[in-house]
Parts: C-alpha cells; structure tokens; sequence
C-alpha cells in the first residue's frame, strides 16, 4: 500500500519542478515515520537510530527544498500526521516488526522514485543530489533489513523493491 | 576522500541547478555513454579488488563481480579480468568503496541513455549498500551520513 502510494506520488508530475514537490514530500513522510516508530513500537537501540533516521530524512527534504528554491518553486506545504497516516496507514499502531517492514517498503519505495527521477529529469546536473539522497536511503534499507532479519542486506542492483 | 560539509553540499546542489552547467547545457563533445561507464568499470575493478579478501564480504564481491561484467558488456570492453585482493583490510575496501559512490553520483549528468542513468544509480544505491553493509559487519555506524558520504567521511 505504501509503496503504491508513493509510486502514484512520483509517477503524476511532468515538470522538474513536481518530481522535487514529489520527492520532498515522501522524505517529510519519511522524517514524520521514523519519529513516530521511535515513539511507539521501536525501543533501545533501534529507536536511537529510528531518531538519527529521523534527521537524515530532514536532510533529504532540505536537499530538495534547495533543488525547488533554485527552481524559483517556493514551498508552501510541509508533511504531517495526515500524511503521515495516508503514506503510512498503522505506523503509529503497529507493533515493531510490522513498523521495520512499512519503514523498509517507504525507503525502498523512495528508491524507486528517486530511479524514476533518473530517467525522467530534464535538469541531469540536479541528479547528483537526487542519487545522493537515494544513495543514504539504499544505506538506511540496510539497517532495516538487518533488523528484520532479511537477507541478502545487499543487491546487485538497488532498485527499491 | 571528499568531504563536503552540508551546508557547501546543498550550495553546490543549488549552484549546479542554477548554472546548469552539464549534458542538460549546451556543451561541446560530450563523452559518449560507453565512455563514461568505461570510466566507472575501471573504478569498479579497484573497489571489487580491495573487497576481496574481506572477512565477510563474500556477497559483497560477487555483487562487484557482476556490476563489472555489465559496465564491461555495456561499455565494449568485453571481459573482465577481476584484479586480485591484495590484502584484506577493511579501512582501504571502505576508501574504495567510498571513492566507487562518488564516481557513479558524479558520472549521472554525462549520461544520455535514461536507460543507463537507471543502471547507474541501481548500482550506486548498490555500492552505498555495501559500505552499510560493511560497517555493519566489523560493528561500526553502518550509516555515519545521510548522504552516503557526501557530506562527512567517516572518521578513520
């Protein structure tokens, strides 16, 4: 659901302009989820790195508000916990395991979007920091595939799902 | 290795947007795609070198394997010849690998083929695995940077 969710986001623009709208939206969401995980089913150690995800994906969303700015777009709308709860219907609910594998399906999902930028950007220069983006998400999966205790933690080639 | 602070990162971010000054602007000789990825086999092979030998990173090396064979196929350069590990240090597979992320973010604008730019961001979001899934292993910080290094090497 989430990853449909996320690919419909990613798959409606036809500008730049909309892909960083899409995009820095998902990585708001993504912010808002891992704070919620860490203050409902994640605990110990993996709350503390639910909570520097957290900031990771404030990064990202800076990274693309920086793309719109250059874009002349301002950005009016920031994420919240409707958005939150539609991206991610039962995160708040959901038990730890269930939080890891919707946190997982975000990320991968994420990735796939950002791939989709890849193809369809007309601004390639601004693919840098899109790859960037999609490159801490990639690592991000990692950990929660370890924690989920999926295997392999690595693919060949990344793309989301 | 490089290191960008964010700040700097996000001003170059913008800079490159505003000044446009890649495939996207009006250029003269633009590398051709079999180049590019010509480029990334050869940094490929060095990162897959210093891997081998990794305690742990057997999966890691086959992965490397199997992006070098298709940066070969894709780029002409036929087959490839694995270079060997010459020793099995975690700090140098890390540097590399490290070095193999920047090359294939930085190689994105200069190619035309949306096809390959797809290709090549898999195999970024690959190699950014494997540094995770490195650090991971010896019980290190598996994700020091939200950028996968852009904008702080780990401390080693």
């Amino acid at each position: 659901m989430t990853a449909e969710r996320v690919r419909e986001l990613f798959g409606a623009p036809h500008s730049d302009a909309g892909f960083f709208q899409a995009a820095l939206h998902v990585e708001q969401v993504a912010a808002l989820a891992y704070v919620a995980a860490a203050d409902g089913p994640l605990s110990g150690g993996e709350r503390e790195q639910a909570l520097r995800f957290a900031d990771h994906e404030r990064r990202h969303a800076a990274a693309f508000e920086t793309m719109l700015f250059a874009l002349t777009v301002p950005v009016r709308e920031r994420a919240d916990g409707e958005d939150l709860d539609a991206l991610l219907p039962g995160l708040r609910r959901a038990g730890r395991k269930e939080a890891l594998r919707q946190l997982a399906e975000l990320e991968g999902a994420a990735i796939e979007g950002h791939q989709l930028m890849g193809r369809r950007l007309a601004a390639l220069d601004s693919l840098r920091t899109v790859a960037a983006v999609m490159a801490g998400g990639a690592q991000h999966l990692v950990v929660l595939r370890h924690a989920l205790w999926r295997t392999p933690l690595t693919h060949a080639y990344e793309t989301g799902h | 290795m490089v290191s960008l602070s964010r700040r700097r990162f996000l001003g170059v971010a913008a800079g490159v947007l505003l000044t446009g000054c890649g495939r996207d602007a009006a250029r003269e000789q633009p590398p051709a795609d079999a180049e590019v990825l010509a480029g990334l086999l050869r940094r490929e092979l060095e990162g897959g070198a210093a891997v081998a030998g990794v305690a742990g990173a057997a999966l890691i090396a086959r992965q490397d394997r199997l992006h070098a064979e298709r940066l070969a196929e894709l780029s002409g350069a036929g087959t490839v010849a694995t270079r060997s590990g010459v020793a099995a240090d975690l700090p140098a597979a890390l540097a590399r690998k490290q070095e193999g992320v920047f090359a294939y973010v930085a190689a994105l604008p200069r190619i035309a083929d949306p096809d390959l730019r797809v290709l090549v961001m898999q195999v970024a979001a690959s190699e950014a695995e494997h540094l995770a899934a490195l650090r991971l292993a010896a019980g290190e910080e598996p994700v020091p940077d939200a950028f996968a290094g852009f904008t702080e090497a780990p401390a080693r």
